[in-house]
């Protein structure tokens, strides 16, 4: 109850839905809940000094300030304020099974576009570059990052434009998008993982290794974490056309348990080696969302 | 199985619905969109079998179900007869065989094995219906229909069956089984059943299987046995007693052979009691392996003259029909023989041509305890002797005889005596055939004219040898086993040609294929002309070894040939014998018991008297009496067949077609329950419903479980 009471602070995304511009729909999800932010939740590479504080034990050795110890004899650890001037990677899954929509007012990708311009509207507003990766089975759009508000717009018509097309091919994407990022970034992939979850997992362990930070909303729509069928059904599939015929009532409890499988392993996977995984339910509110992530973002940077 | 109301098995295409239903619901699914089927795929791989079986297992719970439904209303009956396929209101044309053979006899828990056999019949003849025909016959050794047609006459039935005796006869399946199945054959329109009752021994059973194929019975006729009785007693039975001596002398040591068969599982110790006349005389104790026979020999000495019985006795058991053997004995008198050898020469020694014959009857000299009395003269000395007291005499190469005593042979032949006539070189062909012969008219003593001599006994050129023996007559019967020696091997060097008379019967020929030895029947006696010499002068017959046995049995054979001899036979068989006419005046049978029968003869087409008796069911000693009872002829043994003692029974698996149908009375269903069921089958309406009540039960609990814990 506590839970619905809260949710309900947020914009119900019927409405964001009969929103037609994505910058509107950015900047009416970001202003509605920024208030109750106060620090950026990005951790930057080019800080500024903040002041000294006393060493205690469990400080990184690494922090201490060896030349104040030469002078005091005393260890103190020097502490810097964030700079939000960091570049930052939109990367959104266009293939065609991102173009499902089931009981919800928003398809999968026009949710994770939302959530996506809601995020470049977010670090532009805050002086960090944003740049944006439409794939598929391929690369599809490549837009460098570029800091200033004026840049929201280039997102997010690039947002509207694209069409969910095509079957997925996240790992070969995912390399080339690596190989385009020349300097570190933050790298935010927006996908309903529909490719073999081993590989996906791989590229993304070795995305991390290049030190980039790596967020994972994980878009699913809610017919697919409930699978609320009962009929005989001819299941099409959105990418490669194909269709099977079975029992969905029978195939329910199955389908549903490698559905948890599956994110389980991603969860665990992903977060072993410092990626944020997030679960982008479509019928949940997108602040609620990004709530979440920003929750995450903030006991990241508290580590 | 079989169907009271087969019309409602149209609701069989009932089962068209389910499958109807199975069918379409699999075609009519809905299209939906769906991201990726990914993970659908995967987990149809893994439900889909289930799935199916799921499906397939309901589909067939509700045809199966559709199927009792329409069971149940066509009440179906199942049985294992022909009968039980037969429409419920076809009569029934039914046979009861029951065993009295003398195996049913033994006695189970101390009830006789028989009378419950006899209860079994009454209780099958009482599931008889208003419009069923039934007959009932006896299986023992000939069997028979007691009634050879069948009959509605219940009341008649159960009363023959009641004051059916137990018959000391062996077991013939056949002889009664197949007349059954004869009768019944034709009657199409009738539900046929054989009801067999018996003991089931396996010595009756056997053969009857190994030469009859029942599976060929017709099949719209039901087999079925009633096995009486249980598991097989232990049996002591005397299965053999005889005397081992060709002839028996009164005064003389005969071995009596008895047989003892033990029919168990362990070694048992009987004493054997022999009595002659009904008085005890011998007894010893015999101890004879398990599941063997064994054979004894007992020294028995007889004293009476004429018919003796005899009988051989075990203690008894479960089956004492089998514990006494009888036989009967005819003993006679040590047998006289006379030899009128060829009178002695004056100034010459004693003439020595009957030595041979005397050596061979008597080859220890004994004055006593010989079989034989032999006793040699010439003519002259015969004067004064009565040959009435002599059983042989023997005429050896005599040249002429008195006309007196021609006169006493002739007499003594007709009246019953023997004679052996040798010939050698003082016989006259033409003296013998007109003294001996045609002037005797009737009362002609040679079996044979006598001509020419043939061959030469002085110079012994040419030997000849006895062929085409007859090893048939008892003379020579003998030497018919291998090893017994071989009568041909003897030489003869001369004999006289003869040619034998048209009753007379030519024993043996000469290599040549001239009569060598020639028998005839003269009046109530024998006589036998030997065409060679009694001594070694033409032949040297007389120093081999078959001469002496071949004159033992000459002169046996001869005494006993008046005899009427009719041994031992099993209960039931006739018994049939030639008599004279003067012995077939008021003739009685005197059976075990007692009882006295009258025995008609008859006279044949050649005007042989002969009688035929079929009353010996009993077993024991019988005695065949003349002249009102005043004269014993002979008299005979029944005794039961040594098979009946062996009481093992058979495995009903063995026997093709049967149906068995035991009852033990306290346990199970009554016989008429059983009897009923056998003939109408199983009810099978009831468990239809109930199986149809625990199917809907099940496919309830299995359409409704739910899939999830199946799945996982």
């Amino acid at each position: 109850m506590e839970k619905t009471r809260r949710l309900s602070r947020f914009l119900d995304p019927k409405l964001l839905a009969s929103l037609s511009s994505m910058e509107i729909r950015a900047r009416t999800v970001v202003e509605g809940m920024v208030e109750g932010l106060h620090k950026s939740p990005f951790k930057g590479f080019n800080v500024e000094f903040s002041e000294y504080r006393q060493y205690v034990p469990g400080d990184p050795l690494k922090d201490i300030d060896w030349k104040v110890y030469g002078r005091t004899d005393k260890f103190y650890i020097k502490e810097h304020e964030e700079e939000t001037n960091l570049s930052g990677y939109l990367v959104m899954d266009t293939s065609g099974s991102m173009s499902y929509k089931g009981q919800g007012s928003l398809s999968k990708i026009d949710y994770a576009s939302t959530l996506a311009a809601s995020l470049a509207y977010l670090m532009l507003k805050q002086q960090d570059s944003v740049g944006l990766v439409t794939f598929a089975n391929g690369l599809r759009r490549m837009i460098r990052p570029r800091t200033g508000m004026a840049h929201l717009k280039a997102v997010c018509s690039e947002l509207e434009a694209t069409r969910a097309s095509e079957v997925t091919n996240i790992g070969a994407s995912l390399d080339l998008v690596g190989q385009s990022m020349k300097k570190r970034g933050i790298f935010i992939l927006f996908s309903d993982l529909m490719d073999n979850a081993e590989v996906i997992i791989q590229k993304l362990r070795q995305l991390r290794t290049r030190r980039h930070e790596i967020v994972l909303f994980h878009v699913l729509d809610r017919d697919e974490i409930s699978f609320p069928f009962d009929d005989t059904t001819i299941f099409h599939d959105l990418e490669d056309e194909s269709e099977i015929v079975t029992d969905a009532f029978q195939l329910r409890t199955e389908y549903l348990r490698r559905v948890k499988h599956l994110m389980n392993t991603f969860k665990s996977a992903l977060r072993k080696s410092g990626i944020d995984y997030l679960i982008a339910d479509t019928s949940m509110p997108l602040e609620a969302n990004l709530r979440s992530f920003f929750s995450r973002r903030q006991a990241v940077s508290a580590r | 199985m079989t169907f009271t109301s087969p019309l409602f098995l149209l609701g069989i295409l009932g089962i068209a619905v389910p499958i109807y239903l199975h069918l379409y619901y699999r075609k009519t699914p809905v299209r939906k969109d769906f991201p990726s089927l990914r993970l659908i795929r995967l987990s149809v791989e893994f439900v889909a079998r289930r799935k199916k079986i799921r499906n397939l297992l309901l589909m067939t719970l509700r045809i199966i179900a559709i199927i009792l439904v329409v069971m149940s209303l066509a009440k179906p009956f199942l049985g294992q007869s022909a009968s039980a396929r037969s429409s419920s209101d076809t009569p029934s044309a039914f046979i009861v065989l029951l065993d009295n053979s003398m195996s049913m006899g033994c006695t189970h828990q101390g009830i006789s094995v028989f009378n419950t056999a006899r209860a079994r019949a009454l209780e099958i003849l009482d599931q008889m219906q208003p419009g069923d025909r039934a007959t009932v016959g006896l299986i023992n050794d000939p069997g028979r229909l007691i009634f050879p047609q069948l009959t509605w006459d219940q009341e008649t039935l159960k009363k023959s069956i009641s004051n059916v005796p137990l018959s000391m006869a062996g077991t013939n399946m056949a002889s009664s089984i197949l007349p059954a199945l004869k009768l019944l054959s034709p009657l199409k329109a009738y539900r046929r059943a054989i009801y067999v009752i018996t003991d089931m021994t396996e010595s009756a059973w056997q053969p009857f299987i190994e030469k009859y194929d029942l599976a060929k019975v017709e099949q719209g006729i039901d087999l079925i046995m009633v096995p009486v009785g249980d598991t097989a007693p232990d049996n002591m039975a005397v299965t053999g007693l005889e005397a081992e001596a060709p002839v028996i002398m009164s005064g003389r040591q005969i071995p009596l052979k008895v047989t003892l068969a033990n029919h168990s599982q362990r070694s048992r110790k009987a004493r054997v009691t022999i009595s002659i006349n009904g008085e005890r005389k011998l007894e010893e104790e015999i101890e004879v392996e398990a599941n063997a026979v064994k054979d004894t020999r007992i020294m028995a000495n007889f004293t009476t003259t004429g018919m003796n019985q005899l009988t051989a006795t075990i203690q008894g058991d479960a089956m004492p029909f089998d514990d006494q053997r009888h036989l009967a004995v005819r003993v006679f008198e040590p047998c006289r023989v006379l030899l009128i050898k060829p009178d002695s020469l004056p100034g010459q020694p004693e003439n020595r041509e009957d030595i041979f014959v005397r050596f061979a009857l008597n080859p220890l000299n004994r004055g006593k305890d010989n079989n034989f009395a032999v006793e040699a003269r010439s003519a002259a000395e015969t004067r004064n002797i009565d040959l009435n007291n002599y059983a042989v005499v023997g005429l050896i190469n005599q040249r002429h005889l008195e006309p007196e005593l021609i006169k006493r042979l002739s007499e003594y032949l007709m009246n019953g005596g023997n004679l052996i006539t040798f010939l050698g070189n003082r016989v006259e062909p033409e003296w013998y055939n007109k003294n001996l012969i045609d002037d005797l008219g009737s009362g002609y003593l040679l079996p044979a004219r006598i001509y020419k001599r043939v061959g030469n006994a002085v110079s012994r050129n040419v030997g000849y040898q006895m062929t085409d023996i007859d090893v048939g007559h008892p003379a020579f019967s003998i030497f018919a086993q291998d090893g017994s020696g071989d009568p041909g091997r003897a030489q003869i060097f001369e004999f006289f040609q003869v040619r034998p008379n048209p009753t007379a019967l030519l024993l043996t020929r000469m290599s040549h294929g001239l009569p060598g030895i020639v028998e005839e029947k003269r009046g109530r006696g024998r006589s036998m002309l030997v065409t060679f010499s009694a001594d070694t002068s033409w032949t040297n017959w007389p120093v081999r070894p078959t001469w002496l046995p071949f004159l033992h049995q000459t002169l046996i054979s001869m005494i006993t040939a008046n005899e009427l001899a009719i041994g031992s036979i099993r209960p039931g068989m006739p018994v049939s014998a030639t008599v004279t006419s003067e012995d077939a005046r008021d003739m009685q049978l005197t059976q075990p018991d007692g009882n006295k029968l009258k025995l008609a003869a008859q006279t044949g087409a050649q005007g042989l008297v002969h009688f035929t008796t079929r009353d010996t069911d009993q077993t024991g000693y019988y005695k065949i009496l003349s002249d009102g009872g005043k004269r014993t002829l002979s008299a005979f043994a029944v005794n039961p067949p040594a098979e009946e003692s062996q009481l093992a029974r058979i495995n009903l698996r063995r026997i093709p077609r049967f149906i068995p149908l035991a009852h033990e009375p306290g346990r199970g269903s009554s016989v008429k329950e059983k009897v009923s069921l056998l003939r109408d089958g199983y009810d099978l309406s009831g468990a239809a419903l109930l199986a149809l009540l625990l199917l809907a039960v099940i496919e309830s609990w299995f359409a409704n479980l739910p899939t999830a814990r199946r799945v996982e």
